[in-house]
């Protein structure tokens, strides 16, 4: 006879009191207790604050003048030449910039799919930019590009190439300028999450193209884009995201200069809530971004599962 | 019973000599606090990163030395202080006993009441402060504002004139005195392919281009307030001074003065690079040190030019020193005793001497020790006599004119935009704010 067998107040059959099955919701409801409180405090409840926030016409310096504004904070981004500005600078920052590194990664990205020596170290090379952090590669390019001291700037500007001002000083190549600075920070991150894809691309396809003829403009048509494309939008849901927000390298190489023309919606919210204090108009364009980017990511999301179930032969 | 009595003598005695030796460690304690009244408190400053900070630092010890308060200096740049300070006053965090206040805070500071009002503990302690010996104007525009004593000045900045006498006299040319001859000997002295140029400004989006302009558009006529005390940024008066100011800068500045800020400013002048600048007086000292500086024996300072058909207008700058009215009364006792301290005659003269460029009283303008160091204190004495503490405007809302002023004449200085629409366009949103 067993040692708990003796022991008739163990029933290992059924215990008493609750069912199992409802011992068993309890146990996972109390389990996730802490999870949900964690995302009521830290995401639910300051994005409720913020959005209630965002109704009123909200002064920290001056909180004796609160009232009620009701969508006024929203309808001003659009009608106030400024925020409009910002929304519009942001929206070309952020399709310049994705375009340019999803077309430069994918290139790099088959120039080092062969898997040899010189690819594992080229590739571990260009990863480099992408450790620096954003505020400091804004640092060394506003210095690389002044006009008067700057190792690119000072000829560019000598050789007639660029206004003698220096490009971030010209509103109408700063914006492009940014663009570009962003772009080789973030290319070598998309030809990482490429490659990645390439390499799980079932060789035996392409092997089988190869047989039957196919041409290598072909097997990249028929073949690597299609089976591709649940890697190229993550890469660029990742980067649009980020892109949208994009606000270190603006805020020290230009200050959203010259005039508004690099002024972006992140530096703009910043400026609104932490140097005027004005939190209900802050908290209005953080919102705003908050929704774009939200649309933007499941619209991405959606195409990812539409692209992964096409793949499959769902 | 003798045992008893015997004792009861021997508890008499101890209990005499436990008393005694109590009231002694009293006074003992009473002398020890009156030597260092404030043992155990610790002051945290607020400090703006200019040249005044590292050496309050520096002075800290010598405070604690006489008082036994600690004092902590908490170093911040500019955008970091305002930031920072405000959020600890509104939240009342308690976070900083002491905080470096600029001149154009006063007006936020008053309405908000940030800080402790300090007139009548300068009104009780005149005779020590010696209050006559400080400029009325710095006074007055360092921390009072609508008869509210916000803060004490501890750092006065004077707009000056400095040039390059040695260029100036290989062109013939005298120091000017009117924007018209500043204009004139700015452009001569420009020679883009020897990379020289006549002038240097703050071209920089933000407050770096706006504070510039503002300076130079007082004296050329030009007001940010009306006198009914709504803006008029856009006044014709301003629109023209910005038009002469967009046109020297292009014709005189060097090319990268379009991303300087008040640091890469200096450094031009110092450099040799430009010839004229007007400028805050506590950068002075740096061109005659020569470990940063080309043009030690080439340096001149004066009074800041105006315009030819109007009296002088000197600007006054600077900072005062604010006690945080959500600390303790200790606290704040203690953080008048420092401001107290560190602007003493004695302390302050070395304060200076120890390169902080941050003048106050009247008897550092003829101090032989402080003269031989800084012979450019005359023109600061001038300056502080007859200046102009309002030419910024000192209100609440001084920080988002600053900013549209900052984004306007950056475009126009750097971008293509036209002085009058984009100054019609900082006027419509300064006046949102009122």
């Amino acid at each position: 006879m067993s040692a708990i067998a003796d022991h008739p107040g163990i029933d290992l059959v059924e215990p008493r009191g609750m069912p199992f099955a409802t011992r068993r919701k309890l146990f996972l409801v109390v389990m996730a207790v802490p999870v949900v409180a964690y995302v009521l405090v830290v995401g639910i409840w300051p994005l409720a604050q913020g959005i209630w926030y965002s109704l009123y016409d909200y002064n920290l310096i001056r909180p004796q003048r609160t009232k009620f504004a009701g969508l006024d904070n929203y309808v001003e981004i659009i009608t106030d030449p400024v925020s409009r500005q910002a929304l519009i600078n942001t929206a070309i920052f952020t399709i310049g910039a994705v375009f340019f590194e999803l077309a430069l990664g994918f290139l790099l990205a088959l120039s080092l799919w062969r898997d040899d020596r010189f690819n594992r170290l080229a590739l571990a090379l260009i990863l480099i930019p992408v450790t620096i952090t954003p505020l400091v590669v804004g640092l060394i390019f506003k210095g690389l590009l002044a006009a008067d001291y700057g190792m690119i700037g000072y000829f560019l500007a000598e050789w007639g190439l660029t206004d003698p001002r220096g490009l971030l000083a010209d509103q109408h190549a700063a914006l492009a300028t940014l663009i570009f600075i962003d772009v080789w920070e973030w290319t070598p991150l998309v030809a990482l999450i490429l490659l990645a894809g390439l390499k799980a691309l079932p060789a035996d396809i392409l092997e089988a193209a190869s047989v039957d003829g196919a041409t290598g403009l072909q097997k990249l048509r028929i073949i690597v884009i299609p089976l591709m494309l649940p890697a190229v939008l993550l890469a660029l849901i990742l980067r649009t995201v980020d892109a949208f927000r994009v606000f270190d390298t603006v805020y020290v190489a230009t200050g959203g200069g010259p005039g508004n023309a690099t002024n972006t919606l992140m530096l703009h919210a910043v400026k609104q809530g932490l140097e005027f204090f004005n939190i209900g108009r802050a908290s209005a364009i953080a919102n705003l971004t908050l929704i774009i980017i939200a649309l933007i990511a499941a619209g991405f999301v959606m195409m990812i599962r539409h692209a992964d179930r096409k793949a499959n032969g769902k | 019973m003798h045992d008893i009595k015997g004792n009861h003598m021997k508890n008499a005695d101890a209990a005499k000599l436990a008393t005694a030796g109590l009231l002694a460690c009293l006074m003992g304690s009473t002398a020890l606090g009156q030597d260092k009244p404030f043992s155990g408190i610790t002051l945290t400053i607020a400090a703006q990163n200019d040249q005044f900070a590292p050496v309050i630092a520096e002075l800290a010890p010598k405070f604690e030395e006489e008082t036994g308060a600690t004092v902590k200096v908490d170093i911040l740049d500019y955008g970091s202080l305002l930031t920072k300070t405000t959020a600890d006053y509104i939240g009342d965090t308690e976070g900083y006993d002491l905080v470096t206040m600029d001149i154009v805070w006063a007006g936020e500071y008053a309405e908000n009441g940030y800080s402790v009002e300090l007139s009548e503990l300068i009104e009780r302690d005149a005779e020590e402060i010696d209050v006559d010996d400080i400029y009325p104007n710095l006074m007055m525009g360092l921390g009072n504002f609508e008869g509210k004593q916000v803060a004490f000045p501890f750092a006065g900045y004077a707009n000056v004139l400095a040039y390059n006498k040695t260029r100036l006299d290989a062109a013939g040319l005298e120091a000017p005195t009117t924007m018209e001859e500043f204009v004139a000997a700015a452009e001569k002295l420009t020679d883009p392919d020897a990379g020289l140029y006549g002038f240097v400004a703050n071209g920089q989006k933000g407050p770096a281009s706006a504070q510039d302009w503002m300076q130079y558009n007082s004296e050329m006529g030009g007001a940010i307030m009306g006198e009914d005390g709504m803006p008029t940024l856009n006044s014709d008066a301003n629109v023209e001074s910005l038009k002469v100011y967009r046109d020297l800068f292009r014709k005189a500045a060097p090319p990268g003065a379009a991303g300087y800020d008040w640091g890469g400013r200096e450094e031009s002048f110092r450099q040799g690079v430009a010839a004229l600048m007007q400028t805050w007086s506590v950068g002075a000292p740096g061109y005659y040190n020569p470990e940063i500086s080309k043009v030690v024996d080439d340096v001149a300072i004066t009074t800041a030019p105006h315009s030819g058909d109007m009296a002088p207008s000197y600007g006054i700058g600077g900072w005062g020193m604010a006690i945080n009215a959500d600390v303790s009364p200790e606290e704040q006792e203690a953080a008048w005793a420092f401001i107290k301290w560190l602007t003493s005659p004695e302390i302050h003269k070395e304060f200076n001497l120890m390169g902080a460029g941050s003048f106050l009283r009247k008897s550092e303008m003829t101090d032989a020790d402080l003269l031989a160091k800084f012979p450019f204190l005359p023109v600061l004495a001038e300056t502080f006599e007859n200046g102009d503490y309002d030419y910024r405007p000192r209100i609440p809302e001084y920080p988002q004119i600053q900013d549209f002023l900052g984004t306007a004449v950056n475009s126009v200085l750097v971008g293509d935009a036209d002085p009058k629409e984009a100054l019609d366009a900082a006027q419509a949103q300064a006046e949102d704010l009122f």
